[in-house]
């Protein structure tokens, strides 16, 4: 029992952490997906669009600024519409590139987006500006953060409750294992075993159960990975792999938490011998 | 060897189990204490094995001073005595060997050691035939000469022994008593708690009297009396 609800705790701890790591890659993967694009008017000359794009590029929000040619924007333009004659005629009809160039910027930030913009926004470059757009990326960055922030709180919860039972469980299990040996440990005491002698097996036990169901834990969190990853595959294009992260960083993972698991074990069972052992 | 300087225990609730009581026993004396139920042996037991503080006055034994002794002391202390009950408590799983041993095993003994040392005690007690055997597979006479060899494998200055043949017929007791005197004669000191007269009367050595918590007689070749 006790090791089932130490196996409980664990798995949503794990849980809780990958959450968190997808959370992490997740937005990371949104984030490197926002861009804003500044379309510059047909008849703006060139040296003006490179002073604008070097502008720009000396915000340090800035990780990257590209600079489409208005030519690059017509075949691109021709490229997504191959398919509708009636754009085609339109353009020939008209007998002259109808786009100007296009600045694209990246920053590092989604946050940071509304800031080039208000920049450009000033008499120098506005009337030169045909456009600005941002895709409302932020607002989904928010909202994946809220839903994962309600998820992670939800396993914080459960971690709690799981580590409450445990200690609770933990506590119960050696004092009722003191009381049925009560006649064992009152003779250790009668020929002279030290306090450590008697305790000692109490609290191997404890390392015990905390070694064996985090074994089983990490056990079974490879066997949900095997799982879960096909479906991250087609989520994450980068190739990300929780089982891949997991291996990555297995000594830090399973050092971790036998080390918190064993904390809390030996100090339920030191509790409850300090509570039911006189010696 | 055992100082009592005015020791007094009081109980929560105001029960006086030992008043003033004041004693000198020497090393490799043989004393019985006798009183009736309630008269505080039991009391001076506790007090002799730690088990108790006292509430006023000063307790040694062996060197150590019960009165100020601090916890990680006393399991060094009850190494080096010897005590026997009543109702032996002895270890109905392990065997009459791993009795013995077990009281040598607490104490970090080597095991080529135990393996040396435990034969020797079963045979001093008469059991060397049957180390193998578990407590409810020897008569009472029998678990109580293990629970003798389990205290005296530590080779103890001192045994205290609390009624130690009363769940004894009389040929066992005999040789319980047998035993321990044989114990005094290798030199160590035996505290006898006891309500067998003849035990006592047959013994002729030193009996000291327990009544309402007080010494109310010490003989050095005493009778029983009450």
């Amino acid at each position: 029992m006790t090791v089932f609800i130490l196996i409980l705790m664990l798995l949503s701890i794990n849980m809780l952490m990958a959450v968190d790591r997808l959370t992490q890659e997740s937005v990371a993967l949104v984030k490197d997906q926002i861009n804003v694009s500044i379309y510059v008017v047909p008849d703006a000359k060139e040296d003006d669009v490179k002073k604008v794009r070097d502008y720009i590029n000396s915000f340090p929000e800035v990780i990257n600024v590209d600079l489409i040619s208005k030519e690059k924007v017509l075949e691109s333009f021709q490229t997504r519409h191959e398919l509708s004659p009636e754009i085609a005629d339109a353009l020939k009809e008209l007998g002259e590139n109808p786009f100007g160039p296009t600045i694209v910027v990246k920053t590092r930030e989604p946050g940071d987006y509304k800031k080039i913009i208000g920049a450009l926004s000033v008499p120098e470059f506005d009337p030169m500006i045909e456009a600005k757009s941002f895709d409302g990326h932020e607002e989904a960055i928010t909202r994946l953060q809220n839903i994962t922030n309600r998820i992670e709180r939800m396993g914080l919860g459960l971690s709690v409750i799981f580590a409450i039972i445990s200690f609770l469980i933990i506590f119960h299990t050696i004092r009722v294992a003191i009381y049925t040996q009560r006649i064992e440990i009152s003779i250790k005491r009668l020929v002279g075993a030290s306090s450590w002698f008697i305790r000692g097996p109490y609290l191997v036990e404890s390392v015990i159960y905390s070694i064996v169901s985090v074994a089983v834990t990490f056990a079974l969190v490879f066997f949900a990975l095997r799982w879960i990853d096909p479906y991250l595959a087609v989520v994450f294009p980068n190739g990300f792999s929780l089982t891949n992260y997991y291996k990555s960083s297995i000594l830090f993972l399973v050092g971790t938490q036998l080390l918190a698991v064993v904390v809390m074990t030996v100090l339920t069972s030191m509790l409850a011998m300090r509570r039911q052992l006189k010696v | 060897m055992i100082k009592l300087h005015g020791v007094t225990k009081i109980y929560p609730g105001s029960s006086v189990a030992l008043r003033d009581v004041n004693l000198h026993i020497e090393a490799g004396e043989f004393v019985s204490i006798v009183g009736q139920s309630g008269t505080g042996k039991t009391t001076l037991i506790k007090l002799l094995i730690a088990e108790e503080k006292p509430t006023k006055g000063r307790l040694e034994i062996g060197g150590w001073d019960i009165s100020s002794i601090g916890n990680s002391q006393i399991p060094y202390l009850r190494r080096q005595l010897g005590v026997i009950f009543q109702d032996f408590k002895l270890l109905n799983r392990k065997t009459v060997f791993e009795n013995v041993s077990f009281a040598l095993e607490v104490a970090g003994e080597s095991r080529h050691r135990i393996h040396d040392l435990v034969p020797q005690v079963l045979e001093i007690v008469g059991l060397g035939s049957k180390s193998t055997r578990y407590p409810d597979q020897l008569s009472g006479g029998e678990q109580q000469r293990v629970v003798i060899a389990r205290s005296l494998v530590h080779r103890p200055k001192i045994i205290v022994a609390d009624e130690p043949t009363g769940n004894l017929d009389s040929i066992n007791t005999e040789e319980i008593i047998g035993i321990l005197k044989k114990i005094n004669e290798f030199g160590t000191t035996i505290l006898l708690v006891t309500h067998n007269r003849e035990v006592v009367n047959h013994l002729r050595r030193r009996v000291i009297t327990l009544h309402d918590g007080q010494v109310v007689s010490d003989e050095q070749s005493g009778k029983y009396v009450l």
